[in-house]
């Protein structure tokens, strides 16, 4: 293997441009698929943004500057040039380009979902290895799982502001994006992802118990917790953190949703607002901008997985 | 160091599936037994009742395992924590499983060394057991992961763990299965020697007689979780009693010297299943049994757990009488 990547930057390096590479496709892949699918969505889109009661010239002039009469391949190749030289191009709507409407929420969206991946991994991996050190499996838990994979995050959502701003009254019903206000969203769409990560770190540290390794360190005479801590924890580490990865992924998508019920001004609020007006040109920007944060979520669970696992290193140069 | 080692009745029991019956061995101080079975006898279950490794389904029902004077089997918290690898050491068959996969070898060594009494120097005194076990540049060893280095390397790295508290017991259980047979040589050379220098007593656990040959003091065979014979390691060869360790011995000797095509001797039948068989437990398969042999298990006479054997040493009328008293 060495001698056929001689000159070639190491094996580590190369894996993570190989990677990139695939995420680069992948994002692409997911814009045409988006693009195609909006033009299989019947509705005039020149109407939307003139109103019912435009005139035909009104529309002409309308179709004829967004170049709605020009072929498929046409349109896609003029967006994705776009797309390319950075330019996400203008909202219908709004009147202002999609890049600094994106730009203005990312920042909101993120705030949430690394807070929610917070939650879920401080609920989620504590119950997990509490499950886990029990040594058998809780009813309490599992129905906890259950209830809450069976629940769709809105309705938890309304339930929560209808028990902790309503009737309790000690979180904001109102819209805003400040600490209390992040609270009951964050809290929502972490929850959403407490029955997979419990389930996940469960499994794993149920497995790495009763591994050869840490009866060696039993053997040893090392105190339980000593054990646990050193020994343990650190194995089931592994497959924890791919699946943080992928729960960037799950919260994107969670995301819409939360915030539409919260009113938190995040991107999810965003493509709500652009799908129910047909603007195509935004919804086409946020999918764009969730894909990539798909994509470099998982790269980073990658990148995290190797620096805690020397065996995943030597995969990676392998 | 060296301390007698003395196994009283031990009864080892999977949720209610006996494994080991009322099970009594000694092994002088400062020698090795070996503890020679097939799958299934209640030999690893022997070990890991002997180390407290049992996995939480399995329960020691009774019996004592005295090491220099402690009962390894009544020790609970913090005294069974500090009996563990400092009175008993154990050995395990599989080193890269048993080693710590995201852990340097230095740091796994040392840990003995400061869970013990928290010392500063734990990090030398890894290396040093790395010298001992024989590894060279055991400073450079010593910052590795356990899968940059080969099984004969991580053996000896075991070895190192096992024997850094200067255990009075040391068990090993099947440590050089896994290995190819070069390998097989040096590490079983390594523990003898490490074993004469430290005088520590070993129980070795295999199912390969070849092993007992080079490092057996005593021996002792299990057959279905019951000692079936228990002697000198040289009175084995030459003059075993017991029908199973007899087949035992030829299917050895037939692996051994059997010309290409030549059939091996091999014991008829296989063997038992867990929970096992009323009366002896090799009795399905043994050519000798008697009626008595399928309703009672024998008692370990002499070194032998043989109705027919005990019958013959004494006399047909006197051994049915002594017996049945």
């Amino acid at each position: 293997m060495a001698e056929h990547l001689s000159g070639w930057p190491t094996g580590q390096a190369k894996q993570l441009a190989v990677r990139l590479l695939l995420g680069c496709l992948t994002v692409l892949a997911v814009l045409t698929l988006t693009f195609v699918l909006q033009y299989a969505v019947p509705g005039d889109v020149a109407r939307s943004i003139a109103g019912p009661r435009a005139t035909p010239q009104l529309l002409a002039q309308i179709r004829d500057r967004l170049h709605l009469d020009a072929p498929l391949w046409d349109q896609y190749w003029r967006y994705l040039r776009g797309v390319l030289s950075g330019n996400l191009g203008e909202s219908y709507v709004q009147k202002q380009p999609v890049r600094s409407l994106i730009a203005a929420r990312l920042p909101a969206t993120l705030l949430l979902g690394v807070t929610a991946l917070v939650v879920e991994i401080a609920l989620g991996g504590a119950l997990g290895v509490w499950e886990a050190l029990r040594g058998r499996r809780s009813t309490l838990l599992t129905c906890l799982n259950t209830g809450l994979l069976a629940t769709p995050t809105f309705a938890l959502g309304y339930l929560f502001l209808l028990v902790f701003a309503y009737q309790l009254a000690v979180l904001p019903i109102t819209t805003g994006a400040d600490a209390a206000h992040l609270v009951m969203p964050a809290v929502v769409l972490g929850l959403s992802g407490v029955p997979y990560y419990s389930s996940v770190v469960r499994d794993s540290m149920t497995a790495t118990l009763a591994s050869s390794h840490v009866r060696t360190a039993v053997a040893k005479g090392l105190p339980r917790w000593t054990v646990i801590r050193r020994h343990v924890l650190r194995c089931a580490l592994s497959p924890v953190v791919t699946m943080a990865g992928m729960d960037i992924a799950v919260f994107l998508s969670g995301v819409v949703f939360v915030e539409n019920v919260f009113g938190w001004p995040g991107i999810g609020q965003l493509q709500d607002q652009a799908f129910n007006n047909s603007d195509r040109p935004l919804l086409m920007g946020t999918v764009i901008v969730a894909a990539v944060l798909v994509v470099f979520g998982n790269l980073l669970a990658d990148v995290i997985r190797v620096a805690v696992d020397p065996r995943a290193r030597q995969e990676a140069s392998a | 160091m060296s301390a007698p080692v003395s196994i009283e009745g031990l009864t080892v029991a999977y949720g209610d599936q006996v494994s080991l019956h009322d099970v009594s061995l000694d092994v002088p101080a400062g020698t090795v037994l070996a503890l020679v079975g097939e799958s299934g006898s209640g030999k690893s279950t022997l070990a890991h009742a002997a180390s407290r490794l049992l996995p939480p389904n399995a329960r020691i029902l009774g019996g004592t395992i005295s090491v220099g004077g402690t009962d390894m089997a009544a020790l609970t918290g913090h005294e069974l924590r500090s009996a563990r690898g400092s009175t008993v050491a154990y050995l395990p068959q599989d080193a890269l499983a048993a080693l710590n996969p995201v852990m340097r070898i230095g740091r796994q060594i040392a840990e003995v060394f400061t869970a013990a009494n928290g010392r500063s120097d734990a990090a030398e005194m890894a290396v040093e057991m790395l010298r001992r076990v024989s590894i060279r540049d055991p400073g450079q060893v010593a910052r590795k992961y356990p899968h940059q280095l080969s099984g004969g390397m991580r053996q000896r790295v075991m070895i190192a763990i096992a024997l850094a508290h200067r255990p009075q017991l040391l068990i090993a259980d099947e440590p050089t299965t896994a290995l190819d047979v070069t390998v097989q040589a040096e590490v079983l050379e390594l523990v003898a020697e490490l074993q004469r220098d430290t005088g520590v007593t070993v129980i070795w656990i295999t199912h390969d007689l070849s092993v007992v040959k080079e490092i057996a003091d005593t021996v002792a065979v299990l057959y279905g979780g019951r000692v079936a014979e228990h002697c000198a390691a040289d009175e084995l060869f030459a003059a075993a009693r017991h029908p199973y360790t007899l087949g035992l011995l030829g299917s050895f000797g037939g692996a051994r010297t059997a010309a290409p095509k030549e059939r091996f001797t091999a014991i008829p039948g296989s063997p038992p299943l867990r929970g096992g068989v009323p009366g002896c437990p090799f009795h399905p398969r043994c050519t000798r049994a008697e009626d008595r042999c399928r309703s009672e298990a024998p008692p370990l006479l002499g070194g032998v757990a043989c109705h027919v054997v005990a019958r013959e040493a004494t006399g047909t009328g006197a051994g049915e009488t002594g017996m049945t008293a």
